[in-house]
Parts: structure tokens; C-alpha cells; sequence
């Protein structure tokens, strides 16, 4: 029986024995049709008195036929099922679930491949997994022109893994060096528990548990649910110390959108006593309910070195949504946009950026009372700007939180009369409205040494202005004050890109500065983590 | 800003939360409200209503200047000590002051914190220190508070009704010196109001008003009338006359409460809460800080350099297929 040219996807080539360590990038080779009993057919009446070395030579002709004709024709073909082997304890439902939709859409020959391959990747993803293998297998024989998918599937061995590395989740606020432990799919819904142990910039430490669904029954978005115990002290700064005890719900986290809602019961206390008047006003206790949604889109060309490409990221956290009344009613907005041009040489590249964020209460009498002070603006210059999408957060040039409006601390009179105190004797309380803009050019340098390592160079400028505007401050608020209160720097240096993060050793100068800021123009170190 | 500027210049006492008819009803707070009125110098009060725990409360302020209610032995002394207003200079000699002061203090404070948090049904508690927290924190804190108070007081499953009558017992006996030491005079020394006179007033004002029917103190304080009445007659001259922060305060020649401003208080050796350093010291810890930062920045440097040229041609087989599918 001769079957029809243009159904079924027929080949005779060597069958591969072994599973495939890199399943997605040896699809091509990885069919295997059981269609011999009508190849063989066809090629009964061959002359059987042909030396094996023209055998060969046919045989490679014949399959090199087939691959033109594969990838130049259109092959028709749909999947008739997907059967799943080697699942003990993950669900069929989860595997299910990940990869119909894309083999439903698929109706010819390289459409099928192309689908299988973004199958095995999206089954990787589910990160509890230690291979995946997907076999494009032939339909039953009375259904010409369909195909079988076999998904085969190796559970990981030991659920329990450990990690240590630098990461940043979306509750925290910042980025941080983070050990955990992990347990995979215990429950065989692809569920992930981890607990871990942080610790990052900005004294703060979290111990925190957590667990990630990526679809449970009907709902087909990814769950997360996290209980945290948050501790950061900001004594040197601002003379308070922030403990936290949240729970957090990831609600919707597709693609450029991300929802979450956080429920915690923060404490801010000044075991110092040394705290200036605004923050012993805050000092106590505060149950924190807010609804946060970001919306992200990065379209450069690399977190890291952005040469060319656009980012935008809004996040916006409404507070005060408990049934209880008395919880901390605010509102807060950041958004940040970059921009990259590429100049053509020596790899270099023009980066602009422009972060802004505000920050206020609602609810009754809401104009006169002060915002939250752990929600305010604090700006500073540990971190690059160019690579961190994280709100108008840093000005090169300053100290951590060393910009901005500033509160003389307590008093305290002395025998001793020292004039040279180790701190300053102020405390930076943040601004409600926060606004940073920079511009970079980067380049590489001529060293070859630098360029194969990824060492380049910036020279860069940056301004930042923080306010307030609470407490009837924005009656008094003009524009002419807007425009004074910017603090400007500029500077160059060299950028060491590493593995876990991105170093700089620039020198910087500070253009302007207000009273009690802190700037010092010199040689500073800075790191940054791409978000 | 200015006014905000003069506002802050101005003395304020932080206290907690005003109820039961009166200014603030913290046993901790109150006393130090009378002791201020007494003084006649103007104040403002401000309140905290979302810090029930904190040890640092009452404070008074002015400007830059600060005086805790955990530093030095509380607000008042450290009132005396800075020189804003002393008014026990003549009696703080006289040991039968310095006694009777020390049994309010002791005695009578323990069994007001027995009272508030583990003998009545602690309604009182809730509505002074919880009612403007959110319902699960204000709960939480509260179960702390009273495990608290009962270690405070040595109080435990096995000695409980032990302990509660000796505290109740040395209440009565306090009452009891203290009504006979009165007798019917306005204040207890001098005819002239001190800080013994602002604390026991602040409790006994605490008792009546505060503490429900059912109370045992309450009813034990109910039986010396001649204190009822001490306490009555003071409230409506100090109390509840209107509180004017604009008033000038009178000047009393008797009296020998100074109104010397903050701006000018004595300056006394206070042990600094920090360590002092010495400036070689300091200059030494900063450049060891800077050498160690150095070498762990160059470790990691050579690490992930190294590490960077093995893992290359896997990152790019990695980015070959690796398509965004979302």
C-alpha cells in the first residue's frame, strides 16, 4: 500500500536508543515513526543485490529528501493524544495543563516540533523535574495523518534542595544574599515549599517560608503565598528599628502583570532613644493591608549592560483595605522608565532614565496627617541606577539615605563637650515625593583583557529631589521650591560585571547638594543587582 | 514651618489615651499631668494611642529636648534633675517624705498593675491601651502584657492567691498611713503641693475612675473618705480647670519651682548610651574596615572571573533555544 505523500510524517533513519540529554535541542532527531511495516512495503521491490555502500548512499539521499521536503513543504499533520509516563506523584492534570494549548494549535509537521520543544521548556520551568523527554510517536492506523506525543518524565530524586545565592522576591523591597531550602511537589501539584534566611542591604533580615502553586485546579494562574519575619534597622539613618510579621498572597503574576496583596503587622521602636520629633510621633505599632500591582515591561537587550531598548515598570500599593478601619490608610505610586541607545562603537551606549514616586494618606483628615514613615521616599546612592528598576530610590554620589529632608535627633546635653561625634546627629525622614533622573554613556574600554571579562566604563550624571508633602506641606509647595530642591552629581568610572551582581568603583562629584545631605564627592563603591 | 517651629518649642507632654473622665488615664502618665499642673508651667499634651508597650511613655519634650519615662527613674525625677520644674527641693531631705514616696511608689503602683491587668476582667486595660490598635494586634498585645505584669509581680499558678493578698494587703496598709498622715489637710507637707502629693493623687484618681465597681482596691480606697475627699477637691482645681497653653505662668514667690526654660538646664555628667571611642580608635576600626572590604571585593572578583570563562558556552546554548513563551 502506498501511502499518500502528503500524511504522515514518514522517515526510516536510525532510531536513537539512548533519551537525549538535551531533549530540546535534539528534537529534530528525536522522531521515531513505527511506520516500518509500510515503508517496508514500499520498498519491497527493491533489488536486494545492492551493495551495502549504495544502500547507505541511498538511504542518506533519501533522508536528506525528506528533511527538504519537511522543512520546505507544508506537512499536515494533529495530534491525536498525549500520553504521560514516569509520573508517580505529580498529577497528569499539571502536565496536562501546561502543554495542551500549545499542541491543540499545532497542525503541521514543524509547527509540532516547534511546539514540542516550547512543551519540554515550559515543563522545565515547573522546576520539579530532573529530565523531560517528549517523543513524537505515530497516530493509530486508522487515523492517518494524526500523531501521538509522548511526554516522559523523570521526577527529581530528593525533593529537598538547598540554594544560596542573591535574589530578590517581589514582596521585599530590596535585594539580598539569601540561603533556603526547598521542598519540590510534595503534593504533586507542582507545589514549591521553601523556608529561608536572608539577609540584605539596608540591615535587613528575614527569615521567611513560602509556597508557589503553579496551577491549582480550576485556577490557571500561579499561586504564592509567603509568611515572613522581616527585621531592619535603620538606627544609624533615622534612629528606628522595623520589625514585621506579613503574610503575603501573589494573586495574578502573568507576564508583564503582577498583583499581591500583603497583610502585616509592623512595630517600629527606637531602642536608641535618640530619635528626632517626626519619629517619635511614628514609633508603635501599625497593621499594613495594601493591594499592590506592578506592571513591567524590560524590552533591553541585557539587565546588566543595556545597549539598546526600552523599560517601563509601574507599581502602585493601595493601603487600608482590611474591614478594619484602623489599619494604614496610603497610597503610593513609583514608576521608572529607561532608555537605551546604542552609539555603534567600542560597544557603547547612551542609557537615560527617569524614576518618580509619591507617596499619601487617604481617608479622613487625611491633608494634615503625616505619611507612613517606614512607606516614605529615602534616596541614596548605594546601587546604579542604569540596571535596578526598583522606583526613584538612588542618586549616585550620596550615602544610603544621605539626601533629602532631615530632622535634628534628641538632645542630649554632656559633660564630655565632643564636637566630633561619630553620627551626625540627624535623622532622615523621607520625602512623600521623590523624582531621579540620570544619564549614562558607557563604553568599553580599549584593554582586550577588560572587553573579554566584561569590564567597561560610564561617565555618568544623575540629579534627585525628595519632598514633602504632608502635613499641609503642600500648601506651602511651589514650583520654583520643586526646582531648587534638586541634588545633582556626576562622575565616571569602571563597571566590573559579575556573576551575582554589578560592581562599580566610581568617582563622583557632587554638583549640588542641600544642608544636612550627605555627599561626598571621591572614589565610592557601588553594587547592584538586575531586578 | 515657623509655626510648626514654635509649636515644637513649646512644652508637650506625650501621654496616653484620655478616658473615664479623665486627661489621660495610663497610671504612669497621670501623675506626671498633675505634677506639671501643680507646677503651673503651660503645656500642651499630645497622645500615643498606638504604642501600649513601650516603656518610653509618658515623655515630656521641647524642642530638641527629651525626658523618657524609662531614663533616670522616670519622668519626673528627670524633670528635677534638668531643672525645668522641681517643686520637692524642701522636703526631698525630710526622710519621712522620701519613705511614704517610696511605699506609693512601690506598694501602691504594684497593686494598681495587679488590679489593671490580672484582678478585674481587664475591660479598663483594653479600653486604655487597645481600643485604637486594630483588633488582632490589640489582643495580641494585650495576652503579652498580661504575662508580663504577672512575672513583674511573681505571680504564678502555684502562689497566685498568695500574692494576691499580700498585694491587696499592703494597699490597705498603705491607705491606711496614708489617710492618717493627711488627716485634713490639702496636701501632705508643707501645704504646699510636691511629687508625692502628684503621684498620689495620679492613683487615687486612677482607682476611682478608672477600675470598675467590682474592683477589691477600689473598694479598700473607698473606705478612707478622707482621701476620696483630698483627691476630689484637687481634681477641680488642677483637673478639670481649663488647661490654657497660652496662660503666663504665675509667679509664685513661695513656691520654688523654677521656670528656668530647657534652653538653660544645668548640664550633669549622663552616662551616654553609646560606647566613647577615641579618635585613633575610630580611625583604626575605619581602616580596617576598608582593608577587609577590599579583599572580599577582590575574592569575589576573581572568583566569578574564573568562574565566568567555563560557563560561557553553556549560557549560549542556554540563550539559543531559550524563547519567551509567555
Amino acid at each position: 500500500m502506498a501511502a499518500p505523500p502528503d500524511s504522515g510524517p514518514q522517515s526510516k533513519e536510525p532510531e536513537s536508543p539512548n533519551p537525549d540529554p538535551e531533549p530540546y535541542e535534539e528534537i529534530e532527531e528525536d522522531e521515531e515513526n513505527e511506520e516500518d511495516e509500510d515503508f517496508e512495503h514500499e520498498e519491497g521491490e527493491e533489488p536486494k543485490t545492492m551493495t551495502p555502500e549504495a544502500r547507505i548512499r541511498k538511504d542518506r539521499a533519501n533522508m536528506e529528501a525528506l528533511f527538504k521536503r519537511l522543512s520546505t513543504e507544508r506537512v499536515p499533520v494533529r495530534v491525536h493524544d498525549v500520553i504521560i509516563k514516569g509520573n508517580t506523584k505529580t498529577k497528569d492534570s499539571l502536565i496536562e495543563s501546561k502543554v495542551e494549548a500549545v499542541f491543540r494549535d499545532a497542525t503541521s509537521f514543524q509547527q509540532l516540533l516547534r511546539a514540542a520543544s516550547v512543551a519540554n521548556t515550559r515543563l522545565q520551568e515547573l522546576d520539579i523535574f530532573d529530565s523531560v523527554n517528549i517523543t513524537l510517536d505515530a497516530g493509530p492506523p486508522e487515523l492517518p495523518g494524526t500523531a501521538n506525543i509522548v511526554i516522559e518524565v523523570t521526577e527529581a530524586k530528593n525533593p529537598l534542595t538547598g540554594d544560596f545565592g542573591i535574589y530578590s522576591k517581589p514582596e521585599a523591597r530590596s535585594w539580598s544574599l539569601e540561603g533556603s531550602l526547598k521542598l519540590k511537589n510534595l503534593f504533586g501539584h507542582g507545589d514549591l515549599w521553601d523556608g529561608s534566611v536572608a539577609y540584605g542591604w539596608g540591615q535587613t533580615s528575614e527569615v521567611s517560608t513560602g509556597v508557589s502553586i503553579p496551577r491549582f485546579k480550576g485556577i490557571s494562574t500561579p499561586l504564592s503565598a509567603r509568611i515572613s519575619l522581616l527585621s531592619q534597622d535603620w538606627l544609624k539613618f533615622s534612629s528606628y528599628k522595623e520589625q514585621a510579621l506579613g503574610l503575603s498572597l501573589g494573586l495574578l503574576s502573568t507576564g508583564n502583570h503582577d498583583l499581591s496583596y500583603n497583610l502585616s503587622w509592623r512595630t517600629l521602636t527606637d531602642p536608641s532613644q535618640m530619635s528626632s520629633h517626626t519619629v517619635r510621633r511614628q514609633l508603635g505599632h501599625s497593621l499594613v493591608s495594601a493591594l499592590k500591582y506592578g506592571f513591567k515591561i524590560d524590552r533591553r537587550d541585557s539587565p546588566m549592560r543595556p545597549t539598546r531598548g526600552y523599560a517601563f515598570v509601574s507599581t502602585t500599593q493601595i493601603g487600608g483595605l482590611f474591614p478594619d478601619l484602623r489599619s494604614l490608610r496610603f497610597i503610593r505610586q513609583e514608576l521608572d522608565l529607561r532608555y537605551a541607545i546604542p552609539l555603534g562603537f567600542y560597544r557603547a551606549a547612551l542609557n537615560f532614565g527617569i524614576s518618580g514616586g509619591v507617596v499619601f494618606p487617604w481617608g479622613n483628615g487625611a491633608l494634615s496627617a503625616p505619611s507612613y514613615l517606614p512607606e516614605r521616599f529615602f534616596m541614596g546612592g548605594n546601587s546604579s541606577p542604569v540596571c535596578s528598576l526598583r522606583g526613584p530610590t538612588s542618586v549616585l554620589g550620596f550615602k544610603a539615605r544621605g539626601l533629602g529632608p532631615a530632622e535634628p535627633r534628641r538632645l542630649v546635653r554632656d559633660n564630655s563637650n565632643d564636637g566630633s561625634s561619630s553620627d551626625s546627629g540627624i535623622d532622615h525622614i523621607g520625602g512623600d515625593l521623590a523624582v531621579t533622573a540620570f544619564a549614562d554613556l558607557s563604553f568599553d574600554l580599549p584593554l582586550r583583557v577588560f572587553r573579554d571579562a566584561g569590564i567597561h566604563g560610564h561617565i555618568f550624571a544623575c540629579t534627585g529631589s525628595l519632598n514633602k508633602l504632608t502635613e499641609n506641606a503642600y500648601k506651602g509647595f511651589s514650583l520654583q521650591k520643586f526646582r531648587d530642591s534638586f541634588r545633582s552629581s556626576a562622575g565616571f568610572g569602571v563597571i566590573i560585571p559579575t556573576k551575582l551582581f554589578r560592581m562599580e568603583v566610581n568617582y563622583c562629584y557632587i554638583l549640588k547638594q542641600q544642608e544636612h545631605d550627605q555627599g561626598k564627592t571621591g572614589v565610592q563603591f557601588s553594587f547592584s543587582s538586575p531586578l | 514651618m515657623e509655626d510648626g517651629r514654635a509649636e515644637r518649642e513649646r512644652l508637650t507632654l506625650v501621654a496616653r489615651k484620655p478616658c473615664f473622665g479623665l486627661p489621660t488615664a495610663c497610671p504612669k502618665s497621670l501623675p506626671v499631668y498633675i505634677y506639671l499642673r501643680f507646677s503651673k508651667i503651660p503645656f500642651s499634651l499630645e497622645f500615643n494611642l498606638i504604642h501600649p508597650d513601650s516603656d518610653q511613655l509618658p515623655f515630656v519634650e521641647s524642642g530638641d529636648y527629651v525626658a523618657y519615662n524609662n531614663e533616670k527613674g522616670g519622668v519626673i525625677p528627670n524633670l528635677k534633675e534638668d531643672g525645668i520644674v522641681d517643686l520637692d527641693t524642701e522636703v526631698s531631705g525630710v526622710p519621712e517624705w522620701v519613705s511614704i514616696k517610696a511605699m506609693v511608689d512601690s506598694w501602691l503602683a504594684d497593686a494598681v498593675m495587679y488590679e489593671l491587668w490580672v484582678g478585674c476582667d481587664g475591660k479598663s486595660a483594653q479600653k486604655i491601651y487597645y481600643s485604637d490598635l486594630p483588633w488582632p494586634i490589640g489582643k495580641l498585645l494585650y495576652f503579652k502584657q498580661v504575662l508580663v505584669v504577672k512575672q513583674l509581680l511573681g505571680i504564678t499558678s502555684d502562689n497566685a492567691e498568695r500574692r494576691e493578698e499580700e498585694i491587696y494587703s499592703r494597699a490597705a496598709l498603705a491607705y491606711g498611713a496614708l489617710s492618717s498622715r493627711l488627716g485634713e489637710q490639702s496636701f501632705f507637707f508643707d501645704n504646699r503641693p510636691t511629687s508625692l502629693d502628684a503621684a498620689f493623687l495620679g492613683h487615687v484618681l486612677f482607682v476611682l475612675h478608672a477600675l470598675p465597681e467590682t474592683s477589691v482596691l477600689r473598694s479598700k480606697l473607698l473606705s478612707h473618705s478622707n482621701l476620696v475627699s483630698y483627691a476630689e477637691n484637687l481634681k477641680v482645681e488642677y483637673v478639670d480647670a481649663n488647661l490654657s497653653s497660652s496662660s503666663v505662668p504665675q509667679s509664685d514667690p513661695s513656691s520654688s519651682a523654677s521656670k528656668r526654660g530647657p534652653s538653660h538646664w544645668s548640664s550633669k555628667p549622663r552616662s551616654k548610651a553609646k560606647r566613647e571611642k577615641t579618635e585613633e580608635e575610630k580611625k583604626f576600626r575605619r581602616r580596617a574596615k576598608y582593608f577587609l572590604t577590599t579583599q572580599l571585593v577582590a575574592v569575589l572578583i576573581f572568583l566569578s572571573l574564573l568562574g565566568g570563562s567555563t560557563d560561557t558556552e553553556v549560557e549560549l546554548g542556554d540563550d539559543d533555544d531559550g524563547l519567551n513563551y509567555d
